[in-house]
């Protein structure tokens, strides 16, 4: 059983230690409040380009100064942004552990003073170039924004990806960065969790030195977002530079840890995984009809999404390649799974999730992700449990609930000479 | 503004990193066994190395490494593919199979309860694979069509193109997956002849890390292995780099292209090579991480994009040395002379102490955040295992990168780096490009993806 202690410093800051000797190693991890969900519209994007300026130099750290910092101990960083959430995050030799403290701190108590519009600009080109590598320049590239554009109503905020678009990347003032960092960087609004070799009466003392004086912010602004469920599949074809036709889908489902979402995160196992799961199974293997299939639901805060995507081979028409997946999934609801599947997907869950705990950074950002959506890092102990406990029954029901197509967005990518 | 803020708080007392023990055997048919002890989580790593690659593969059979690695899956011993992924899921299991240029792969990641029937599973795919034909009709019209995609990928056409100019139609001028004529031309007796002649024990390894007793394994890996029979060693292959006597420049036409896949480089180093520690430390500074020279300047000074690097790609023989970057089409021209700049200035031995120390002591420090899982400690005793490393290799890490001095990177940087004779390939839209491009002075070459001329 791993030792998590948790406790709250007088600014609101959230705290998680979790001692472990056994690499002399330290994970440093704070997860912030704030992602692409809070962006107001003609700012999409904001979210993440303020996450690179969140690298770029503080009061008293230089521009390129933390990654400098990190790097030359032997330390790798990074951070990401989503809808939800935004994180940072360094590992280093143990030793180490004062130094990624007040990196943290300084950025999250004395970012401004450093800020200018030269970084500004720099750093929204990269993420212009960024949009341009993942998105623009690549097959399919666009397709997860197609199906947020589809599957969430405008006034929601799953309706962009955080990626954001060229034209408001543009927009990005040095007033936006002030007034984001006001209103969301701030101790009460982060969870700092600390991973690895420490002795945990020293980092309370070192926690408390760099961050206790940070002051907390004042009431956060209302912000709520209210999902309507879809009235009706929402469909589209996309005509793109790309040799084959692709299906991508977007189900609804509730927030993630919700009953319902762990039981679909299942399904997704038995639907779509190895080459024993339903769809590989039918599609690929038996009728070959698709180059690949795969399923899987994202670890979500505000609601829930299953997606699904399938390749047409050379030659194979998409209406036929849907209702093949329609059959299965058909197939799946009136017939059930058996008990070697549902087994199968348990023990892949339980993998998975070994694996997400095994190194001390990705241990780091789990403990954070627990604590900031669920307000309780301890649930690393408990997080299997409703797993273990799903019947075939309960992911049938899911399946039959969910995967009905009047609860889904379908984009159809179709080569350009093909539309 | 409180005074602990002002400078960067000094580093505690360095705790001691030891790689994990590795017990060593080798079976009476020559299969060598490695097992390495970590406990922090009830996981095993179960590795097969074939040192035989894509390297192997005949010219006209470009891609038949690949596609056997492909097929072990499909069917071994008494079971078929799909009874192999049923099993291996109810044992928490997955299976993973595939070739590179040096070597093929078959491994298994599994709760460390179930090592033993994993074992007796590993060792059906390693050398009583069936092959199926059914199988290998769909396999290989599955790569097929993954060749056909990446006509669609910068990243890969760019690939392609730039190991194509520089070693010809031979070793590591094609790529690992082929292309639609070699793999048109496979049959299944090319992959069984394939498989019978570089799947032998004496030409692998089995790696296990993990949650184990390296008594058990020893015991279960000797069960299990102990019926695949040696057979000749494959001859060694050989590679055909196209030498250039100056530097040029060719452009491969993507018209919808929003950004220009640049890639800039010359033939490298084997892994084998004696300056391999001097050529790490260089290339590091040079463009090998974040805080990079190339990087720094094309992305934090310039803007220009989201990520460059440099790699040696050091392999059984001389693999290539590149620097790659996307970058906006309209700065495509300055994006290749900064990075031909940067390539001047490192053999100049222009290296500053600060640059110099930060780089070592990142190579040397991040060593045990990369050796965390059990998963990492199998990849660093399968690269042992591949180029021959030495069995203190890990241990005298730290030491040899720490040796490294100024002198050494300004002479290896002399020796291995040559921008005066460099392939440029740029992936791009060409009526945007063609121009900017034509003031480097350098001849410039156009081509279609497929690496045909254009006229």
């Amino acid at each position: 059983m791993l030792s998590i202690e948790h406790y709250r410093l007088g600014n609101g800051l959230r705290v998680v230690l979790n001692e472990d000797h056994s690499a002399p190693l330290v994970a440093v991890n704070v997860w912030y409040h704030v992602g692409s969900k809070n962006e107001r519209r003609g700012r999409t994007g904001f979210a993440h380009l303020f996450e690179h300026m969140l690298f770029s130099g503080s009061e008293h750290v230089g521009n390129n100064e933390h990654f400098r910092y990190v790097q030359s101990i032997g330390g790798v960083l990074n951070g990401t942004t989503f809808f939800d959430r935004t994180n940072y995050y360094e590992m280093l030799p143990s030793n180490y552990l004062a130094l990624a403290l007040w990196l943290e701190s300084d950025r999250m108590g004395f970012f401004l003073p450093a800020l200018t519009q030269e970084k500004l600009d720099i750093q929204r080109e990269v993420v212009k170039e960024e949009r341009r590598q993942r998105y623009d320049n690549v097959p399919y590239g666009t397709a997860f924004e197609r199906l947020l554009n589809l599957g969430y109503d405008a006034d929601y905020s799953y309706h962009w990806p955080t990626i954001g678009s060229m034209e408001d990347l543009g927009a990005a003032s040095l007033d936006d960065i002030r007034e984001f960092f006001g209103t969301w960087y701030r101790p009460d609004n982060a969870v700092l969790t600390v991973v690895g070799d420490f002795s945990p009466s020293e980092a309370k003392e070192l926690i408390e030195k760099y961050f206790a004086d940070i002051a907390p912010g004042g009431t956060f602004p209302k912000f709520s977002l209210e999902r309507r469920p879809l009235d009706g599949e929402r469909r589209e074809q996309f005509a793109d530079r790309v040799q084959l036709p692709r299906i991508y889908r977007l189900y609804h489902l509730p927030r993630m840890g919700d009953r319902d979402w762990i039981h679909a995160d299942l399904l997704s196992t038995v639907l779509a995984s190895d080459k024993a799961s339903r769809l590989d199974r039918a599609l690929v293997h038996e009728q070959q009809i698709a180059q690949d299939v795969a399923a899987y639901v994202l670890p979500t805060e505000s609601t829930g999404m299953l997606l699904l995507h399938a390749t047409a081979k050379e030659g194979v028409d998409t209406e036929k390649l849907e209702k093949a997946i329609d059959d299965e999934i058909a197939r799946l609801v009136a017939g059930g799974i058996t008990e070697d599947e549902l087994t199968r997907a348990k023990n892949r869950a339980e993998v998975d999730f070994a694996h997400q705990i095994e190194n001390h950074d990705t241990r780091a950002d789990t403990i954070g992700m627990l604590a900031t959506y669920f307000g309780d890092p301890t649930m690393i102990h408990r997080w299997l449990d409703p797993y273990q406990a799903a019947s075939a029954a309960d992911l049938t029901d899911v399946a039959a609930r969910y995967l009905v197509a009047s609860n889904r967005a379908t984009s159809v990518f179709v080569p350009t000479e093909a539309a | 503004m409180t005074d602990f803020r002002a400078t960067a708080p000094l580093p505690g007392p360095p705790r001691k990193y030891q790689f994990p023990h590795v017990t060593r055997r080798t079976l009476p048919n020559g299969l060598r066994v490695l097992v390495a002890e970590n406990h922090t989580a009830p996981l095993v790593s179960m590795r097969t190395l074939v040192r035989s690659g894509a390297d192997r593969d005949p010219a006209e059979l470009a891609g038949v490494a690949g596609l056997t690695a492909d097929l072990l899956d499909e069917g071994a011993g008494s079971r078929d593919a799909i009874r192999l992924a049923e099993d291996i899921g109810l044992l928490g299991g997955s299976l993973g199979t595939g070739a590179d240029w040096d070597a093929a792969y078959a491994s298994i990641d599994v709760l460390s309860r179930n090592a033993r029937p994993t074992a007796e599973i590993l060792a059906d795919v390693s050398f009583r694979a069936t092959l199926p034909e059914d199988a290998f009709d769909r396999v290989r019209n599955e790569r097929l069509t993954d060749i056909l995609q990446q006509r669609d990928e910068p990243s890969a056409i760019a690939g392609k193109r730039f190991a194509s100019l520089l070693y010809g139609t031979g070793v590591y001028g094609n790529s690992v997956i082929g292309t639609n004529e070699t793999v048109s031309r496979i049959t299944l007796d090319d992959v069984r002849r394939y498989y019978a002649q570089h799947y032998l024990p004496n030409n692998s390894s089995l790696i296990v890390a993990g949650d184990v007793d390296p008594d058990d394994v020893a015991n279960l890996a000797e069960k299990a292995f102990a019926a695949w029979t040696r057979g000749p060693e494959p001859p060694a292959p050989k590679i055909a780099p196209q030498p250039f006597d100056s530097s040029r420049v060719y452009i491969i036409d993507r018209p919808q292209a929003v950004q220009s896949e640049i890639r800039i480089g010359h033939v490298g180093v084997p892994r084998s090579c004696e300056d391999y520690f001097p050529l790490s430390v260089m290339n590091a500074l040079l463009g090998g991480v974040f805080n990079s020279r190339i990087n720094l300047n094309l992305r934090e000074k310039h803007g220009y994009t989201y990520g460059a690097r440099s790699a040696f790609s050091f392999r059984r023989m001389a693999g290539p040395f590149v620097v790659a970057a996307p970058v906006r089409n309209e700065v495509t021209r300055e994006s290749v002379t900064e990075i031909l700049a940067e390539l001047r200035r490192i053999r100049t031995g222009d290296v500053e102490d600060r640059e110099l120390d930060d780089t070592k002591n990142y190579l040397m420090g991040v060593f045990p955040a990369t050796v965390q899982s059990s998963s990492d400690i199998a990849g660093r005793l399968l690269d042992m295992e591949l180029y021959g490393l030495p069995e203190d290799y890990f241990d005298r890490y730290r030491e040899n990168i720490g040796a490294v001095s100024k002198d050494h990177i300004a002479r290896v940087a002399e020796k291995y780096i040559d921008p005066d004779r460099a392939l440029i390939v740029v992936v791009g839209h060409a009526a945007q490009i063609r121009e900017p491009l034509g003031s480097l002075g350098l001849p410039i070459h156009e081509l279609d993806i497929e690496g045909a001329p254009i006229a």
